[in-house]
């Protein structure tokens, strides 16, 4: 006994000293010493657990379980979280108004908590709740709600989504957002081609063309209403402008000859794209309001595939006036273009479909070389080249809302047709993206919550 | 109706009671933050090791006093590897063949701490000049016991020697031829006879001078490498944009001495082209730590080199 009192006592001497030590010399004593350096080099997903959405009334359950199942398959394709499976569970969420017991799920390992309730409101809308809490520290890092009309709830779970990607990484998220892409489907002689549409994750298919017209590089507009396109009708190719709502669509300019790779400026007003004139196409850009257009290239050579820095001041495109199709850059009012695009082991490589990234921080490009087909990154300034994957064909990157992952479409050869894929920019986590039929041309809209009018 | 209760039973029960209650009281354990030496972990070169390892001169001296057994006046302490051949060339001298080693033997005996090697593991920073000494009278029981059987003249100094000098004379030779195992010790141990007790003003068992674990005290290189190690397992920072160099949060970490956080970890200064971004590396790491506690690994008796570890979480190694 007198052991044990001396101990405690001893120890509590230990602990009060070292306790008033820091309060006293502790910020002296920090700077005095240097600091330790932690700089992962390996990159690990977050390990979260997102406790099933629990039902307002009886007859919300399925939407609560579709919920939680949306918001898991989200956040486990990012490649940035790990989703814990909930047969690991030690505690079932009944209450969302009640804060949980962060020691059960320190127990499975979890770094960030989930829960939420989905509720039909007497006026027929949904209302979702959910907060997002950080296990390790015990806080709130984020709680929201949202009402909604019940058919839109998988809207609800990319927002909300969105919210927890967005808290966990400082980053934007990209999940309430949309994909069109070109719709294959057919014999490989008879391909129909058809303009698509779907949520980032696969789901809400919809057609927006028949098909008895061939169709190519479809470009969302900045505000993800309208859709710009190329299709084969009577005659020339022409450069479309399609409106998702009416559903109405209008060529884009009076061109004499086949025009072609659209793109929208970011602000929206106005559209770049090719012009064929004899065996050369240069670069023209027609602002939609006054519909007056300007040449931005006049160059013996194939000059095609702009796409505008986030800024609006420059533009990169693809061009094969050295020889071999390259990637330039150049002011977006045309000017001195400087190529960006060097091999360093494949003098023979060629460049080509640039895409600058809504952070403005890379362009992504499909890279021939070698026999085969690379989806790659590199700095507006050509530095820090890095191919992303490599094979058979890979084409037509387009970056997500948040410039954190691309999306592009792999044809295996043979019989097959193209899917759509999806990599993170440092060149993990690839992934198939689902689709009805085979699937090109992808083109990532921006974030749909972050625009006006929807 | 009376029990018949065994009585060596009733005993035995009686004594292992009262012995595993005397056990418990006195095993009884006691929390004792036993002095560990921290182990290096990294793999570090010889030179690192030897500079690790090494004394330092500006340290705190913990035995500042020299090593002392006996309070007399100070009297240096002679080497006595080096007399053993100076007995050798005494006898060879020395026609007599009288003296057995019996005389020799006896002093030992009394003596009261017959086998110390102290002499290698004293530091050098001890006063010792040994060389000067021109004492012959000093150098071996032989050769005073033979002077003293010649002149009858005590050596004057140290009270061992009178001892020596006296008893042979108290005993002269009961030597029957018997087995005694303690002679062969007392044999092998001749040498010791030589040997004074260092005298000075006070005692002072220890020889050392200085810090008996060198620099390792300040050997932070070992919990170093193992705190990182063990906050990195945790940290999961998602950011891995081409200026994620530029992303660094700093954080003091409160440390307990039994390695878990005395609080929270405080974020100092987050630094970062997106303030968001920062923000949840910052976090990030603030989760890793609190997580991966606790650090039962730190070293105790180094508490005070930890008690607040200065942290930098930086992404320049993500991709």
């Amino acid at each position: 006994m007198n052991d044990a009192r001396s101990i405690t006592r001893r120890r509590f001497m230990t602990l009060t000293g070292s306790a008033l030590a820091m309060l006293g010399g502790g910020h002296a004593f920090a700077q005095g010493q240097p600091r330790l350096r932690i700089d992962p080099t390996e990159f690990q997903p977050i390990p979260i657990a997102i406790s099933g959405f629990v039902p307002g009334s009886p007859s919300d359950g399925d939407v609560g379980n579709g919920v939680t199942q949306v918001i898991t398959n989200n956040l486990k394709r990012s490649g940035l979280f790990a989703p814990i499976d909930q047969a690991a569970f030690i505690e079932r969420i009944s209450n969302i108004d009640v804060a949980p017991q962060f020691q059960n799920w320190k127990t499975i390992n979890a770094q960030a908590l989930v829960t939420g309730r989905m509720t039909r409101q007497p006026d027929g809308r949904l209302k979702a709740e959910f907060r997002l809490w950080d296990v390790v520290t015990g806080q709130q890092l984020a709680g929201q709600q949202y009402f909604t009309s019940p058919e839109y709830w998988r809207r609800i779970a990319h927002i909300i989504s969105d919210q927890i990607y967005e808290r966990m990484t400082g980053e934007k998220g990209y999940f309430d957002s949309r994909v069109v892409f070109v719709d294959e489907t057919g014999p490989k002689e008879r391909r129909v081609k058809r303009l698509a549409m779907m949520d980032q994750d696969g789901a809400n298919v919809r057609y927006l063309t028949r098909g008895s017209d061939l169709v190519l590089t479809p470009r969302f507009s900045p505000n993800s209403q309208e859709i710009t396109y190329m299709e084969f009708g009577q005659g020339d190719p022409k450069v479309y402008l399609f409106n998702i709502e009416t559903g109405q669509r209008e060529i884009v300019g009076n061109f004499p000859g086949m025009t072609f790779a659209p793109r929208f400026s970011p602000d929206g007003q106005r559209v770049i794209m090719s012009l064929q004139q004899g065996g050369n196409s240069n670069l023209f850009v027609m602002d939609l309001r006054s519909r007056s257009t300007t040449r931005l290239t006049d160059t013996p050579a194939i000059d095609t595939s702009p796409s505008y820095s986030p800024d609006g001041t420059r533009i990169c495109f693809e061009s094969d006036r050295g020889g071999r199709s390259q990637i330039y850059v150049m002011a977006a009012g045309g000017g001195q273009a400087q190529r960006i695009s060097f091999s360093k082991d494949d003098t023979n490589a060629s460049y080509s479909t640039p895409v600058w990234s809504p952070k403005g921080d890379y362009i992504a490009f499909t890279r021939q070389g070698g026999g085969q087909f690379s989806i790659g990154v590199m700095k507006p300034d050509g530095s820090g080249e890095r191919l992303l994957t490599s094979g058979f064909h890979n084409e037509g990157p387009t970056f997500s809302p948040n410039g954190r992952v691309l999306m592009f479409f792999r044809d295996p050869g043979g019989n097959g047709g193209p899917s759509l894929y999806s990599v993170d920019i440092s060149g993990r986590n690839e992934l198939k993206v689902p689709t009805p039929g085979f699937a090109s041309d992808p083109a990532w809209s921006p974030l749909l919550s972050s625009t006006a009018g929807q | 109706m009376k029990v018949n209760v065994d009585k060596t039973l009733v005993a035995s029960i009686a004594l292992h009671v009262l012995v595993l209650g005397w056990g418990l009281v006195t095993f009884s354990s006691k929390a004792y933050i036993a002095p560990e030496e921290s182990l290096p972990v990294d793999i570090i070169s010889t030179d690192q090791l030897a500079k690790m390892m090494a004394g330092q001169k500006t340290g705190k001296k913990e035995e500042p006093k020299p090593k002392v057994e006996k309070i007399a006046e100070a009297k240096p302490e002679e080497d006595a590897v080096g007399k053993v051949t100076e007995k050798k060339e005494l006898i060879k001298t020395n026609s007599t063949p009288e003296p057995p080693p019996k005389p020799v033997e006896k002093p030992v005996e009394k003596k009261p701490e017959p086998p110390k090697p102290v002499a290698e593991a004293k530091p050098k920073e001890e006063p010792k000049p040994q060389e000067k000494k021109p004492d012959p009278a000093k150098e071996d029981p032989i050769a005073e016991l033979q002077k003293k059987l010649d002149t009858k003249k005590p050596p004057p100094k140290p009270v061992e020697q009178k001892v020596a000098a006296v008893q042979p004379q108290q005993r002269p030779k009961p030597k029957e031829r018997s087995f005694d195992p303690a002679q062969i010790q007392r044999d092998l141990d001749k040498r010791a006879a030589t040997r004074h007790e260092q005298t000075g003003s006070a005692l002072n068992a220890s020889a050392s001078l200085g810090a008996a674990t060198g620099t390792a005290a300040n050997n932070v290189a070992t919990w170093r490498g193992a705190f990182q190690g063990a906050v990195k397992r945790c940290f999961t920072p998602t950011y891995n944009g081409q200026d994620a160099d530029q992303y660094e949060a700093d954080i003091d970490i409160p440390m307990k001495i039994d390695g878990s956080l005395a609080s929270e970890p405080i974020v100092v200064a987050v630094r970062g082209p997106s303030r968001s971004i920062a923000q949840a590396v910052a976090e990030s790491a603030k989760r890793a730590i609190v997580q991966c506690q606790v650090y039962s690994f730190m070293p105790k008796q180094q508490y005070e080199s930890w008690k607040l570890i200065p942290m930098t979480f930086g992404l320049k190694d993500m991709l």
